[in-house]
């Protein structure tokens, strides 16, 4: 019996590819495909020759951070997607945002320092993840998924609508 | 009582597993549900309108490529190519190139097709098809492609019917990008580069343009066919056994002794560059940083809500918000000028290396007149048949020089050097036997070139017109009869050249 419930076990994590999401590969973000259109956009993006998904949404700061939030997320997402509790469109969680804000910076150093300086000295404000109250891509808007969001916008990588 | 335990813990367990792994079974369905693809039948493949129902966006901006429909004629721009091309066929009939929507047709109509009256008469072979249509992957499908390469240029002519398309670089099983010329993969192995297969989706999205955008000859093959008749093909090959660059292809024609043509004017052996855009490409600044030949001419699209990659392929100096922008993030205007700065800087070197090279070879007509021996005039002629070779090489992709800059210039100047040595050296030549202060005929119209090159032009536009009469109305009706073609794509397909302009 024991026996019986391991090897369902790792049939399970088999059919649901469980290792691949120990790996930096994009097409692991998409193994379901409710994140289609954001690979499909950040594909299309100048982000696609330097940085993949791991490179932005997760913490660079130490394997053991990234772990962690990994298996956080992981962990969010399974239940999300098991139990269909996700919305149609997708919004990025606060603590991601504060993820994604640090590796934009992060990056971007050569252009970001002086107007990070600039808002450390000039201004206070609570949150020190968002320098002069405002995220990157509050302006930024487009990069690098595009302007447009939800699953009906890139159909041709959620397979062929017929049209008549 | 452990045992018990262990056991209802283990039972929950697997209810549990069962769950979850019908659960993602059901989701693993779901996925493969959205991502399968329409299959399109063999038969239909060739014919882009059978591929429009279920690509409706990518079709209709396919068809957008009509929009660059005016006709330039070249030999009217830049006259001195008719003495480069004296005794070729670019010399009676050369346009700046159409978009994808007139491929086929202009070919049919170029006055460098000729006029054939049957199936095994015309100066071109099957090959100048190759690049022209969905149709021909289909034939070498259906024939094998030794057959393929057999024969004149008028045996596929009701055949070969449908622009280039949608089958040229996507599968008609998977709409996956495919390749379907055997050739390409020819090269790329002789090059010691990966296969098409064994590329990354990134290579690919070159790759696709390359089976045609690339430098190519037409390779002389014997072959038996099934019944055992003798046969030569001529087959499309790429010269890129040395290196996929100007100089390695150059040793790898010379070491061949393969010639294009002899120059009329000067009797000098040839080498025409045909369109070595993917190779300059790989060469350039955007090729290093990893950016693909869809990126810029494909620029994914917004349309409503919806996105898509855009297969009106065209200048993406026309889509620069799309094509430039995601990645220059500056003033688009700005961008646009420094891009034009840099044409004027290239149109004064080519200029400059075309004039030498017409000039050399009417110099070398001038002293075979007077008597120079092939033996005086052969080094010569090995200047000008490098210089010229460098010269097309730079010039006669689809703008190449956006695609590599430094390179085009570094080819032009070597063009300009070689052409001026077989000036210098011509001119101890002319001196010997008596000759100095000679100065070359005007080439500077049209007409003057083309005189001085030979060409009938008004009997070639005569049979051509002809032919437009005969051959190719029967092409069309036989196409119709055996389900290739389907007339109401070829409805607005107009009939310019440059002859019906005259």
């Amino acid at each position: 019996m024991l026996s019986m419930a391991i090897l369902l076990l790792i049939y399970m994590l088999n059919t649901a590819k469980a290792f691949s999401y120990l790996s930096a590969e994009p097409t692991a973000c998409i193994n379901c495909h409710v994140m289609n259109t954001q690979y499909a956009t950040w594909q299309h993006s100048s982000h696609a020759l330097t940085a993949t998904c791991v490179d932005c949404h997760l913490p660079n700061d130490g394997t053991i951070n990234k772990y962690m939030a990994k298996a956080r997320d992981g962990w969010n997402h399974t239940v999300a997607f098991t139990f269909d509790t996700y919305e149609p469109v997708i919004t990025i969680s606060d603590d991601a945002a504060k993820r994604v804000q640090k590796n934009c910076i992060g990056c971007h150093k050569s252009i970001t320092t002086t107007l990070v300086g600039n808002a450390d000295r000039n201004h206070s404000y609570n949150d020190d993840e968002v320098q002069n109250g405002r995220k990157c891509w509050d302006c930024h808007r487009g990069v690098p998924h595009g302007k447009v969001r939800g699953l009906t916008t890139t159909p041709n990588n959620l397979g062929i609508k017929e049209v008549n | 009582m452990g045992y018990k335990i262990l056991i209802a813990v283990s039972a929950i367990a697997i209810i549990i597993t069962l769950f979850l792994t019908n659960n993602v079974n059901e989701r693993e369905q779901q996925r493969i549900d959205l991502a399968t693809v329409p299959e399109i039948s063999v038969e239909g493949m060739s014919k882009s309108e059978d591929w429009a129902r279920y690509y409706p966006r990518q079709y209709s901006s396919w068809k957008k490529t009509k929009e660059s429909g005016t006709i330039v004629d070249m030999l009217e721009e830049k006259p001195q190519l008719a003495v480069l091309w004296a005794g070729y066929g670019f010399a009676k009939d050369y346009n700046a190139p159409r978009g994808h929507y007139y491929a086929l047709q202009d070919n049919i109509n170029s006055l460098r097709t000729g006029a054939p009256k049957d199936k095994k008469t015309g100066p071109m072979p099957t090959a100048c098809w190759t690049c022209k249509s969905p149709d021909v992957p289909r034939i070498m499908k259906q024939e094998g492609e030794m057959e393929y390469f057999t024969g004149k240029w008028a045996k596929y002519g009701h055949e070969i019917v449908n622009s280039v398309g949608c089958a040229d670089c996507h599968s008609n099983e998977t709409g996956k990008l495919a390749v379907n010329r055997a050739y390409l993969d020819r090269g790329l192995k002789a090059a010691g580069l990966p296969t098409f297969d064994e590329s990354s989706h990134q290579e690919k999205r070159n790759l696709v343009c390359a089976q045609c955008h690339s430098e190519y000859y037409f390779k002389k093959t014997e072959w038996t066919d099934e019944k055992g008749n003798a046969k030569v093909a001529k087959v499309v090959t790429f010269p890129w056994a040395n290196g996929l660059t100007a100089e390695g292809m150059e040793k790898y024609y010379d070491e061949r002794d393969f010639v294009d043509f002899v120059n009329k004017i000067s009797k000098t052996p040839i080498i025409k560059t045909q369109h070595p855009g993917y190779e300059l490409f790989k060469t350039g600044i955007h090729s290093q940083k990893g950016v693909a030949c869809a990126d810029c001419h494909m620029p994914y699209t917004q349309e409503g809500s919806v996105k898509y990659s855009d297969h009106q392929l065209q200048n993406p100096l026309k889509t620069m918000d799309r094509s430039c922008m995601p990645c220059h993030r500056e003033n688009e205007e700005k961008l646009a000028k420094i891009v034009k700065r840099k044409y004027e800087r290239k149109d004064q070197l080519h200029e400059l290396a075309m004039d030498n090279l017409a000039k050399a070879h009417l110099e070398t007509a001038k002293a075979m007149e007077v008597g120079a021996s092939d033996a005086e005039l052969k080094e010569i002629r090995t200047h000008i048949r490098h210089g010229q070779w460098r010269w097309d090489y730079a010039v006669a992709s689809h703008p190449s020089f956006f695609h590599a800059p430094e390179e085009t210039l570094r080819l032009l100047a070597s063009a300009n050097e070689e052409a001026m040595q077989a000036r210098i050296k011509l001119v101890s030549v002319l001196a010997k036997h008596g000759v100095l202060n000679y100065k070359a005929p005007d080439f500077s119209t049209k007409e003057k070139a083309q005189k001085l090159a030979g060409v009938p032009l008004q009997d070639l536009i005569n049979a051509k017109l002809k032919f437009k009469e005969t051959l190719e109305k029967e092409w069309h009706k036989e196409a119709v009869a055996n389900g290739a073609l389907n007339m109401e794509s070829k409805k607005d397909v107009d009939l310019q050249s440059s002859y019906f302009n005259n």
